[in-house]
């Protein structure tokens, strides 16, 4: 991630969270801190918490961050910052779920907007080694078309967090949870139909150890602590070797689009 | 037969989300939804092989060999390794490496690191400093439990109370520096690490073999049970006869799939020049009266050996001095009281120290920062005495310090002094490349030592050449380890490497304890210089034949 593209994912960041910027420019950034990522981000539950409790209202930080570690003030972020990360993962924290629609404009009759589930999902493949990618899918909650991309399609599309004039919402014939449902045997089966090269390789090299620790306890079979000792060394082998994969959930919503928001291929 | 790896979903967001339709909300913002994909994106690694550590940590120059280690610890070695690196390689910044990107891609969460306990503060500190890695001293019980990266002296972590913590994680990393302290499978400590339960492990030695095979099995056989078989058969095949290794090719490709020894040599750095000088000081008759009284203690009952006072003497008055004090206390029959009561007094006659009076006009010619090395306390206060007499400032420094007064001594001598007075102990744990001049005031038996204090200096970041003064003093023992055996084989010269795979290869175990029996036993001149001359020819001869092989290696490798 470039100086500049951290400049600005912090200052849409910020913006977004609702807190006040001082001043924004190139390589330098200050903010003013809603109570909100006071507590997300500056790690004083003491405070908050005696504020509180004695009723009062708390005074917020002010946060002066670089991307430019030339200048003068400020904490200096890049890539790899704690701070960072831990803004990173306030952005997941504060946007688990969403619901939107789209800004159409019909101009005289009613139109309809049909719900889909979007879902944001982050696949690992782990053994030893580990790889990810993510995927993002949408089901059309009326007639079960699953789309890919769907966050892509929904970041050119103009959205609005309040139902627009002469719009009105379909209702599902899918329920949002059965609709997840579907879209995990989605991904179930993109995943079965990726290859496993590695997955093999890590099977191959676990028997590989498996057997060298086998050979090496054979001789103290029946020992109780010896035997402990095995077990425990063979789980630290399955621990480091067994393949799998993680599904998580970056975040998702409902999405009420018009006809023609997504074009199907 | 091959199956699908298995699928783990994780539900919990299910069911926030359903809540949050029954209750119509609260909803996110779609600025920060979409932030939230992004940087998600940002964090996802798209490859299983190679390092994204670097893309996160752009300060940290990194040198060819340290990020080939970290590659070819977790591609290859699949997280179990030995890290051998020579004294001065930067095996903490390997491990350090290896610890972020297991890390950055969420294969290591909870780790723990044992080292020894002067160096807890100084790992955290590299740690947190250079790689943003929130590893905390361990200081109080449930630190083990809640704190993720939790840094201990072994000693600590053995302790009754909190050796049950410790094995009731589930480590993702265990890392243990100076893994050479672990190479007897008896003691409590091998025992201990060895029930830690790990899922990957590195071992960090400068000196990984100290001489012992059984040693390279027990810490092999530490970080993978059964990767060299059961004790048996290992020793079967691989040991013929007293500490003689059969199978040697086979055994050092086995040991290469585990181990990594960098050597300075390998490495493509421009390491800077040593240079080195050698002093023979002539002693004053009364320095020579004292060194020569010592004989009478010959055939006396005096627990001491003999050469251990011939050094002290070659040293100072007053490291002599101390010792024949408390020999005259503990002294019980008279006839040796007398002797000793005589030296004390010949110690008393001598006014001057020629070894001394060398530091200081040399440290008056460097006009630079000096490290001076002697073996004994009462030497080090006189230098300090002597130098301070002379207008030139000096501070302390042994290893004996806590870390904090260690760090302290250290920027006082590199804002304040000029020189730098080291016992022995100093030697380790501390790094001062700001400083370009080493005196060796006496010097150790052991040369592996002589290279840890050079190398003290004659490492990473330096960039100056390096000078090298060796003090000997006329006609005495010193003058015969410093030319009969440090200078015959080119100790001041070769870098650690050869010498420490010498010894090795030659199970020299204990080349202190060789040295001295030579010295001790021999009854004439003669004799000795005979004895020294065949222990320094099987060294050099060694070392001949490893050159040999070493060009032949290179030039097979161009066909």
């Amino acid at each position: 991630m470039k100086q500049e593209a951290i400049h600005d994912y912090l200052y849409h960041y910020f913006k977004a969270s609702g807190c006040t910027i001082l001043e924004n420019r190139p390589g330098f950034l200050k903010i003013k801190l809603t109570i909100e990522l006071d507590k997300l981000l500056m790690n004083r539950p003491f405070y908050w918490h005696y504020v509180e409790k004695l009723d009062q209202r708390g005074e917020t930080q002010t946060l002066a961050l670089k991307t430019n570690s030339e200048e003068d003030e400020g904490e200096f972020i890049h890539f790899g910052s704690p701070r960072l990360h831990q803004i990173f993962q306030s952005s997941k924290t504060l946007s688990p779920s969403i619901r939107l629609y789209e800004a159409l404009n019909p101009e005289v009759s009613q139109a309809p907007l049909y719900p889909w589930l979007g879902l944001n999902t982050k696949i690992s493949y782990c053994s030893d080694w580990k790889r990810d990618y993510t995927l993002s899918l949408g089901i059309n909650l009326v007639n079960g078309t699953i789309v890919k991309s769907f966050q892509k399609s929904m970041m050119i599309l103009s959205l609005t967090p309040k139902i627009p004039d002469f719009c009105y919402t379909l209702s599902p014939m899918i329920k949002p949870i059965n609709g997840l449902y579907r879209l995990e045997k989605i991904i179930e089966e993109l995943i079965q139909n990726d290859k496993h090269d590695w997955a093999n390789i890590a099977m191959k090299r676990w028997e590989a150890d498996l057997q060298l620790l086998t050979q090496f306890y054979e001789d103290y079979e029946g020992e109780e602590k010896i035997t402990a000792l095995f077990e425990q060394e063979k789980q630290a082998l399955e621990d480091q070797y067994k393949p799998y994969v993680d599904v998580t959930i970056i975040n998702g919503g409902l999405f009420y689009l018009g006809p023609d928001a997504i074009v199907l291929h | 037969m091959f199956q699908q790896p298995q699928i783990r979903f994780d539900r919990s967001w299910y069911d926030s989300f359903t809540r949050r339709i029954e209750q119509d909300g609260p909803w996110a913002d779609w600025q920060l939804f979409q932030l939230a994909y992004t940087s998600e994106q940002h964090l996802t690694v798209p490859e299983f092989q190679g390092l994204v550590t670097p893309q996160h940590l752009p300060d940290l120059n990194l040198l060819p060999h340290q990020q080939e280690t970290a590659e070819r610890v977790i591609e290859q070695m699949h997280g179990k390794a030995i890290l051998a690196d020579e004294v001065g390689l930067g095996k903490t910044i390997e491990a350090g490496l290896i610890m972020k990107e297991y890390m950055i891609r969420g294969l290591a969460k909870k780790i723990l690191i044992l080292v020894p306990a002067s160096l807890v503060l100084q790992w955290a500190k590299e740690l947190n400093e250079k790689f943003y890695i929130p590893a905390v001293p361990q200081r109080k019980a449930y630190m083990w439990d809640q704190c993720d990266i939790v840094i201990s002296s072994i000693d600590t972590a053995k302790r009754q109370n909190h050796t049950d913590a410790i094995l009731q994680q589930n480590y993702d990393l265990v890392i243990i520096d100076e893994a050479h302290k672990l190479k007897n499978h008896q003691t409590k400590n091998y025992q201990f690490v060895k029930k830690i339960k790990k899922k990957f492990c590195l071992l960090l030695t400068a000196t990984p073999v100290q001489n012992r095979l059984s040693e390279l099995y027990y810490l092999v056989t530490l970080l993978k049970p059964g990767y060299l078989g059961d004790a048996d058969s290992f020793f079967r095949d691989y040991c013929s006869g007293k500490n003689k290794v059969k199978n040697e090719e086979k055994l050092r490709e086995l040991i290469n799939r585990i181990m990594i020894r960098n050597r300075r040599s390998d490495t493509e750095i421009d390491w800077p020049k040593r240079h080195i000088e050698s002093f023979d000081i002539p002693l004053t008759p009364e320095e020579r009266k004292v060194y020569d009284s010592l004989s009478t203690l010959k055939n006396t009952d005096v627990a001491l050996s003999l050469i251990t006072l011939q050094r002290e003497a070659c040293s100072s008055r007053e490291a002599l001095y101390m010792t024949i004090k408390k020999m005259l206390a503990s002294a019980h029959s008279p006839s040796t009281q007398k002797i000793l009561q005589a030296i004390s007094d010949t110690i008393q006659e001598v006014t001057t120290n020629s070894k001394a009076k060398k530091v200081l006009e040399l440290t008056q010619t460097i006009d630079d920062k000096v490290i001076i090395f002697t073996e004994y306390r009462a030497t080090q206060l006189y230098l300090q005495w002597f130098l301070q007499q002379h207008g030139i400032s000096s501070v302390p420094f042994r290893g004996g310090f806590k870390r904090n007064k260690k760090d302290w001594m250290r920027t006082l001598f590199q804002s304040n002094a000029q020189v730098l007075i080291a016992t022995e102990a100093g030697g380790e744990g501390i790094n001062l490349q700001f400083c370009h001049h080493v005196i060796n005031y006496d010097l150790p038996w052991n040369p592996m030592r002589i290279e840890q204090r050079i190398g003290r200096i004659h490492r990473l970041g330096q960039e100056h050449d390096v000078h090298i003064y060796n003090f000997a003093t006329k006609n005495t023992i010193e003058e015969h380890i410093l030319h009969l055996l440090y200078e015959k084989i080119d100790l001041f010269e070769t870098v650690i490497g050869k010498l420490d795979d010498i010894l090795t290869r030659l199970e020299l175990k204990n080349i202190d304890q060789e040295i001295a029996d030579i010295f001790e036993t021999s009854d004439s001149e003669g004799e000795l210089r005979i004895k020294i001359d065949n222990l320094t020819s099987i060294l050099n001869a060694e070392h001949m034949e490893q050159k040999g092989e070493n060009a032949q290696n290179e030039t097979g490798s161009h066909t």
